[in-house]
């Protein structure tokens, strides 16, 4: 191994390196991933991190497909052309066959329709949630080489109508990020709310970089609603709900899972979050789902919680099970087909960690198959590469993030049909 | 509505302290300069760390000034803070602008000032990170000024808009009753016949980085005092500050002032009659209209 | 080996669509002096004309009428004009620094439109559904590529000997008189403002040109394509490379976006895991500091205009 591919792989090949003096096998080969990440916007770069943090727990496992595994991370500026540019680099230049990222879906379809299909590369993404990729797959346009670990807005939004049921909540306004997903989360969970019989006041668009939201404070709060449902990131959300608060707003509100985070909790303060309620996929019941979040402690010196933090560790994860599962040499379509075999309900459950993987490389050398328990739950994907996952209702707490309530898939699927 | 026209007026008091600072730039240099927001990035990130210098030294200081969420550390950071901006907005006159003055032209200038806008808010990114800081993680509650029509107003807010009413008198003695201001005027005009008539144009344009810079730093601490400080804040606040700039006309302290509070209000009017994915263009709309009424602005004058 | 190839052929392909837009905001700056500070809104207007134009139908937007290639592209040329014409009618008459902060607002506008307008153009999720021309015949991997390429050096050549002409032209001369003195050529009887206008329209079409190539390439567009860092890379290009100069504008197009992508390469490939998550900004302040300098130090660019001599008597050689 020369000097320069050490130091590249930095940080987690030099852990990984002084493990393996003393394990018995040795390993001289690296196999690269790619991943495209925007590590020059707030959120994005803890999501980088976080796939970093994955990485280097597979090679403290010794590596996936009999190497280890360096990732090369680009950053995608949230520019379209600049990620795609990055991700074709890292496909003919660094020859990755699977590639993570991007998070804005506006960045990623670029990138699967000039640069992964093409290709043949598969793309694993943490975070992009547009509608439009389904779509895309059902055309029959992405050759099965797409996959992201974030549940569709479907699942979020029912969940949130469910609360508010279960509250007794008559009336809601709604605070939405004006992107590709807060639009869609704004017209699913308007229709969620209509099934179950709450009324939406309002529905008021949150733009990015605005001076001040206090005029959409200001509409929403006129409409005197029981409840506030948000739809927003931390940033906003923080500046958004600080605002609702200050100006006497109701603190009966309801989140999704983009406003899990400790930054929102300690900016805008407990005190005023008694009454609020997040929705999020979840982990399985099982003994090994605490891991990642204590691996993640471990590692991080704070809890888990952040806009597709989970999200990425489970996209890196998958992608690495999926090429132990592979083999070595294998092209991106049989790492895509691999993914099934790692993500098999039927198959042995193995933890989101380091022990994890150890334990699913013996069970796919042998022939089986395993099913990951993700950082977001019992991570499973359909045909369309979507995933679906239970669900939990969370709320915030001293430590961190509560959980307040378990439904299985069996019991989201069941209220989702109930919505119809 | 009147709670709209409220909040408008408060915004706007902040939007106007930036938009005197590039009027006054805009005006003697001659050109628009993209970079004068993040002058108010910089001035509240300042504040931010010299806050936290003097609670630390000083304990006293740190104590909340009842109804504000202000302490006494944040009001000497304030002032602190002024000088800081006002003497890198000259700094980087010395270093970039004036280099490429005296090498282009006028066009050269606005571009330069888009490269460093760029720099500033990625320097600030690097040094402080991505999230949003927060000067008190307190949220100070609005007062009810009245329950039928319900109107809310911080006490923050009204501490904003009263200093930032006393900083634009202020100015509006130098500029009206000093040789400063005069001389001010006078570069305006006719830059080469103020020089025969003994103004010193280096002087004049120190002291106008020197002001716009300071009051930039007020302009962003009062908005982070408001809202929060983002790294990019100068991105999102360099559109509205042209449109006030513009509006009130470019070159008049009181157009500019004016200009922020139309500015203001008409932000959070517009939501009365516009979806509310519609605000960013809010300020482009407004120039439009006033360049197509008033080619000059309200307050400006046709000049060559 | 032949994956270097293959990424030298799709940046080569990126490069030469933005050397278009590059070559259009030259006409406007370069020649006319006119201050575009939206060249995102003329760019996106020529991509989202071309994709609703030429694409398959979408729910719930506009599109989908399928439009023969070339006539899908022209028709975004048309549209990115005809936004050209409204904005000049209103903005030209302005003094240029009014002019540059007008035209800064038409494009944030443009995105803000783009993003909330879900009837028109799809909203935030962008326009999908377009089947790039001769996908069929050629495939979508490494041939398709050295093909599109292909056609779109031919359009940048053509582009640049279209502007050559122009520019040699008594209608180039005009527009270089009126930049250098307006009050002498209009003296003279010569109208400016529909000079200008025209200059402004021709050069907008040629950044709808290069929009539309831009969304062909992509098969994709949406609200985070015609953000303002875009106006700001092509400004960076044409300022860099020289403006005035069309040859320079392609070369600066060259340079700027390979110190762009290079820029990101060497930052992934050197720097400690660590710093990588800081490349972003890092990158941002580099290429700041390359303009700032290039302004400072050669303010006419790398290959700066060249004097032209109106009465040569003969066909100018450029």
């Amino acid at each position: 191994m020369s000097m320069t591919k050490k130091l590249g792989a930095g940080f987690g090949l030099a852990l990984s390196v002084t493990m393996m003096s003393g394990a018995a096998y040795a390993q001289d080969c690296t196999t690269k991933i790619g991943a495209v990440l925007p590590t020059s916007v707030d959120w994005g770069r803890p999501i980088a991190e976080t796939a970093q943090f994955a990485v280097d727990q597979v090679n403290a496992a010794g590596g996936a497909a009999g190497c280890q595994i360096e990732m090369v991370l680009r950053d995608t500026q949230v520019d379209p052309k600049v990620g795609v540019d990055a991700a074709k680099a890292l496909v003919d230049l660094e020859g990755v066959n699977v590639l993570l990222g991007a998070v804005s879906s506006g960045v990623s379809m670029p990138i699967l329709t000039s640069v992964t299909v093409p290709g043949g590369v598969m793309q694993m993404s943490c975070c992009s949630s547009s509608t439009a990729f389904t779509t895309l797959a059902e055309e029959g346009k992405t050759n099965g080489l797409w996959f992201r670990t974030f549940a569709t807005t479907g699942v979020q939004s029912a969940v949130g109508a469910k609360v508010a049921q279960d509250k007794g909540y008559k009336t809601i306004a709604v605070l939405y990020k004006n992107d590709d997903w807060g639009q869609d989360m704004a017209r699913q969970i308007a229709a969620d709310f209509a099934a179950v019989g709450v009324e939406v006041t309002t529905s008021v668009a949150i733009n990015d970089g605005q001076p001040s939201y206090r005029a959409e404070v200001t509409e929403a709060l006129s409409t005197q609603p029981e409840a506030l449902y948000l739809a927003l990131y931390p940033a906003e959300g923080t500046a958004a709900v600080r605002e609702w608060i200050s100006l006497g707003g109701t603190q009966n509100m309801i989140m999704a899972n983009a406003l899990k985070s400790d930054e929102f909790r300690d900016n805008v303060g407990l005190q005023y979050l008694g009454n609020a309620l997040g929705t999020d996929t979840a982990s399985p019941r099982a003994d090994s789902a605490d891991a990642f979040r204590a691996a993640y402690v471990e590692r991080f010196e704070s809890e888990p919680n952040g806009p597709g933090l989970a999200n990425s560790y489970d996209a890196t994860m998958i992608a690495l099970l999926a090429m132990e599962a592979a083999g070595k040499d294998a092209s991106g379509a049989e790492i895509a087909a691999a993914v099934a075999r790692v993500t098999d309900p039927d198959g042995t459950a193995v933890s989101a960690d380091t022990a994890g993987f150890t334990s699913a490389k013996e069970i796919l050398a042998g022939g089986g198959t395993v099913m990951f328990q993700g950082a977001t739950g019992n991570v499973r994907f359909d045909g369309n590469g979507d995933v679906s996952a239970p669900a939990v209702v969370w709320s915030f707490s001293e430590s961190g993030i509560e959980e307040v309530e378990f439904l299985s898939l069996d019991d989201v699927d069941a209220f989702i049909a109930s919505l119809q | 509505m009147i709670q709209n026209l409220i909040d408008g007026v408060l915004t706007g008091s902040y939007i106007s302290l930036g938009a005197i600072g590039l009027t006054l730039v805009m005006h003697i240099l001659r050109f628009a300069n993209f970079s004068h927001a993040e002058l108010l990035s910089l001035g509240a990130y300042a504040a931010l760390v010299c806050d936290a210098l003097v609670s630390a030294l000083v304990p006293v200081f740190a104590v909340k000034l009842a109804p504000l969420s202000l302490t006494g550390a944040l009001i000497v950071a304030i002032f602190v803070s002024m000088v800081f901006t006002g003497l890198s907005a000259l700094v980087i006159d010395r270093l970039v602008f004036k280099r490429v003055r005296e090498k282009g032209q006028e066009l050269s200038m606005v571009f330069a000032s888009f490269g460093m806008a760029l720099i500033i808010r990625n320097v600030i990114g690097l040094v402080f990170g991505l999230s949003p800081e927060l000067y008190s993680k307190d949220i100070a509650f609005a007062m009810i000024l009245s329950r039928d029509p319900l109107i809310l107003v911080k006490p923050d807010q009204i501490f904003v808009l009263v200093a930032a009413l006393v900083l634009m008198f202020l100015l509006h003695l130098i500029l009206s009753r000093t040789t400063f201001g005069y001389s001010l005027r006078a570069v305006a005009e006719n830059p080469s016949l103020a020089q025969v008539n003994g103004v010193n144009l280096q002087r004049t344009i120190m002291a106008v980085w020197l002001i716009g810079g300071g009051l930039a730093a007020v302009a962003g601490i009062f908005y982070g005092l408001s809202h929060q400080l983002i790294p990019v804040m100068g991105r999102d606040l360099v559109l509205p500050i042209f449109a006030a700039t513009i509006v009130g006309g470019i070159g008049s302290v009181y157009g500019a002032v004016l200009g922020g509070f139309i500015v203001g209000i008409a932000g959070n009017l517009a939501l009365v009659v516009l979806p509310s994915g519609y605000t960013p263009s809010v300020p482009f709309l407004l120039i439009i209209v006033v360049l197509i009424l008033r080619p000059h602005g309200l307050f400006g004058e046709a000049r060559a | 080996m032949i994956g270097v190839i293959s990424y030298l052929v799709f940046f080569a392909t990126t490069a030469s669509i933005l050397a278009i837009a590059v070559l259009g905001l030259n006409l406007q700056w370069g020649n006319t002096g006119l201050f575009n500070g939206g060249v995102v809104a003329f760019f996106g207007a020529g991509a989202y004309g071309t994709l609703i134009l030429g694409g398959t139908p979408q729910a719930g937007h506009l599109g989908g009428y399928g439009l023969f290639y070339p006539l899908a592209l022209l028709g975004g040329m048309a549209i990115a004009g005809l936004v050209a014409w409204i904005v000049g009618l209103l903005t030209l008459r302005l003094r240029h620094d009014y002019l540059a902060i007008a035209t800064f607002g038409v494009a944030v506008a443009f995105e803000n439109l783009m993003r909330n307008a879900e009837w028109l153009a799809g909203g935030a999720k962008g326009v999908r559904g377009f089947e790039r021309p001769l996908r069929d015949a050629l495939g979508d991997g490494f041939t398709y590529n050295i093909f599109f390429f292909l056609v779109v050096l031919v359009i940048l050549i053509a582009t640049y000997l279209f502007l050559e002409r122009l520019v040699a032209s008594p209608f180039g001369r005009l527009l270089r008189a009126i930049r250098e003195d307006e009050e002498a050529a209009q003296s003279l009887g010569k109208n400016p403002a529909r000079v200008r206008l025209m200059a402004f329209i021709t050069g907008s079409v040629i950044l709808g040109l290069a929009g539309g190539l831009y969304g062909t390439f992509y098969a994709f567009v949406s609200p985070q394509d015609v953000l303002p860092t875009l106006t700001f890379q092509i400004w960076a290009m044409l300022i860099v490379g020289g403006a005035g100069n069309n040859r320079g504008a392609i070369f600066g197009a060259f340079l700027i976006w390979g110190a762009w992508t290079a820029s990101g390469w060497a930052l992934s490939r050197f720097a400690p895991i660590e710093a990588q998550l800081y490349t972003g900004s890092v990158q941002f302040i580099l290429i700041g500091s390359v303009i700032v300098g290039m302004l400072m130090w050669r303010p006419h660019g790398l290959l700066p205009e060249r004097l032209v001599v109106s009465q040569r008597g003969k066909t100018p050689s450029a």
